[in-house]
């Protein structure tokens, strides 16, 4: 076992041969056990992201890592669930589970499945046609946490469930993650969503990394201040700023400590992904782009 | 995984096994009392119309014949829409793959169940057909290069089976769509079972005779161009002993075209999937 639970260099995804491309020279690394939000745009590469680490795609350039291997080597310990939350229609839940046993097998644990399906209050002999999206979401991740991964990469889980349901299943995944040390990797475009739950973040925009680190390094690293307009902001790095009347309000990335009669505070994180959405062309700030500046 | 895939295809394989049943019974029907029915009849309208129902004894045997050798088509639109495509389609096959299993595995046991489902089940179907139209041959009309005898009554028939689950393959690891696979599927094998019957007569060498005076073609003889030219009367032929060469000749034709389809359907997946 590896300290780096997922790692990309480089990596791109172009769907066609001239088509766009979906992912472009993405760099990051996501350190074992922790539990990483996926924040971007419709659009922005999350689930080619997602779909290149499980090993559904071959990335057109670069390298992925996960677990420490190929992810076509590391299938056996690695979870995902799809958007649209694939099922097979005809069986029923006991039938689904079955299967995933089979095809799971030395590391197959049927009680986990069995419990978070039954917190549903799903009947197993029910058919997977007959449940609704959220009922089939839950089956879904029933499947992708009984092969008890090391890696578990969600697109979009929580989307089509209700508030009681979201917390009950955010609470069964923050428990397998402290109990077994399970690296998450969630993806979504609602950030309030992930605050609660993510230590890490990872930014997508436009089919680059736009900000990647520990949520409370990333927030550390940033400020929000509210200077007199005509105020130079050099030499902070600027991610977004607008002037109102006689007020500058500006999003910075200090690169000193700022002088004390500014009005600085600490963005919150839906105000630092949304900042940096709003603004491509602001420097990002990944582990990459650390290295290169060391 | 191939528990799996008979517990995902379980309806597909009772209706293909109710197929099979069905149709065995009803050649065995035909054969035994549906032919005892018309020599009685037969025996009845002797002097007043000739061959009153040996005719349409033939034409009954016909059909389960001419439905055995365009199975192909359910097949191949099968394995297209149902076996491959709609896994692709609806994202399932992603599941599977997310499970443990290479996407290499998956699609070796996808094809494998089927597989041996057409062989076993097209093989009965055959071995029945021949008996069934060996049995009456005077109450027949039918001859041993007529489309569907001919592609009855040997190892081919299975052969276009797994050629038309190799195709359907393919085209829905192309297509990636259930009803476009489905489509593709069909035509394809279409497309290549009207082109092996109409080029069927050279895939051997044929028998030319050539005689000053004019002869008959040798009984059962296939016919194939005939005339008087230069002064003398040719006849082009396969006789009846070709059967079994010219019949090992398609059904090599079609295992090389499922070998090929299938040996590419696992190289895209590879390149797809890395």
């Amino acid at each position: 076992m590896t300290d780096t639970a997922f790692e990309a260099a480089g990596l791109g995804k172009r769907f066609g041969r001239r088509g766009g491309w979906a992912l472009r020279d993405c760099a990051l690394r996501l350190p074992a056990g922790r539990v990483c939000a996926l924040v971007g745009p419709n659009g922005a590469g999350k689930s080619t992201l997602l779909a290149l680490a499980a090993g559904l795609l071959a990335p057109t350039e670069g390298r992925v890592t996960v677990l420490g291997t190929a992810p076509a080597a590391a299938r056996a310990r690695v979870g995902y669930v799809a958007q649209d939350k694939p099922l097979h229609p005809q069986l029923t839940i006991a039938d689904t589970l079955r299967m995933g046993a089979g095809l799971n097998p030395g590391h197959w644990d049927a009680d986990t499945a069995e419990r978070v399906v039954a917190a549903g209050d799903l009947d197993p002999k029910a058919k997977v046609r007959s449940l609704s999206g959220g009922q089939r979401t839950r089956v879904a991740l029933a499947l992708a946490l009984g092969k008890r991964p090391g890696l578990l990469l969600l697109d979009e889980p929580m989307a089509d469930l209700d508030p009681l349901a979201r917390h009950d299943l955010m609470g069964t995944l923050m428990a397998q993650a402290a109990q077994y040390g399970t690296t998450i990797v969630m993806s979504s475009h609602v950030v309030a969503e992930l605050e609660d739950s993510c230590d890490h973040l990872l930014l997508l925009g436009g089919g680059r990394v736009r900000l990647a680190g520990e949520i409370d390094d990333l927030l550390a690293a940033h400020a929000r201040v509210a200077v007199p307009a005509g105020t130079d902001l050099a030499p902070h790095t600027v991610v977004e700023s607008r002037t109102t009347g006689r007020q500058l309000t500006a999003l910075l990335r200090p690169a000193s400590p700022l002088p004390s009669d500014w009005r600085a505070t600490t963005p919150s994180l839906e105000e630092l992904v949304l900042s940096h959405l709003r603004n491509p062309d602001a420097l990002a700030l990944t582990p990459a782009h650390e290295e290169a500046a060391a | 995984m191939t528990t799996a895939v008979l517990r995902l295809h379980r309806t597909a394989l009772l209706v293909w096994t109710a197929f099979v049943a069905a149709l065995l019974l009803w050649q065995v029907w035909l054969t035994t009392a549906g032919a005892d029915e018309t020599r009685r009849l037969a025996a009845r309208c002797r002097g007043m119309l000739d061959y009153c129902d040996a005719f349409s004894y033939g034409e009954q045997m016909a059909w389960p014949g001419i439905l055995l050798s365009h199975t192909c088509l359910a097949v191949a639109a099968y394995a297209g829409g149902a076996l491959i495509g709609r896994e692709l389609e609806s994202g399932t096959a992603h599941l599977a793959w997310t499970q443990g299993v290479t996407p290499a595995r998956w699609l070796a046991a996808k094809l494998a169940v089927p597989a041996v489902a057409v062989t076993l089940g097209g093989t009965a179907l055959m071995l029945a057909f021949r008996a069934g139209w060996a049995a009456n041959r005077d109450l027949m009309w039918d001859d041993w290069w007529t489309s569907y005898v001919f592609v009855d009554r040997g190892p081919a028939l299975v052969a276009y089976g797994l050629c038309a689950l190799a195709v359907g393959t393919l085209l829905a690891l192309l297509l990636r769509r259930t009803l476009a696979a489905l489509g593709a599927g069909l035509a394809v094998m279409l497309l290549l079972t009207v082109t092996l019957d109409r080029f069927r007569s050279e895939l051997w060498p044929t028998v030319t005779r050539r005689s000053a005076r004019a002869f008959d073609p040798p009984e059962g003889a296939w016919q194939l161009d005939g005339g008087h030219r230069g002064g003398r009367y040719v006849l082009t032929y396969h006789p009846e002993s070709h059967f079994w060469a010219l019949h090992l000749m398609e059904t090599g034709v079609l295992l090389a075209v499922a070998a090929l389809a299938t040996v590419a359907a696992f190289l895209l997946l590879r390149r797809r999937t890395g």
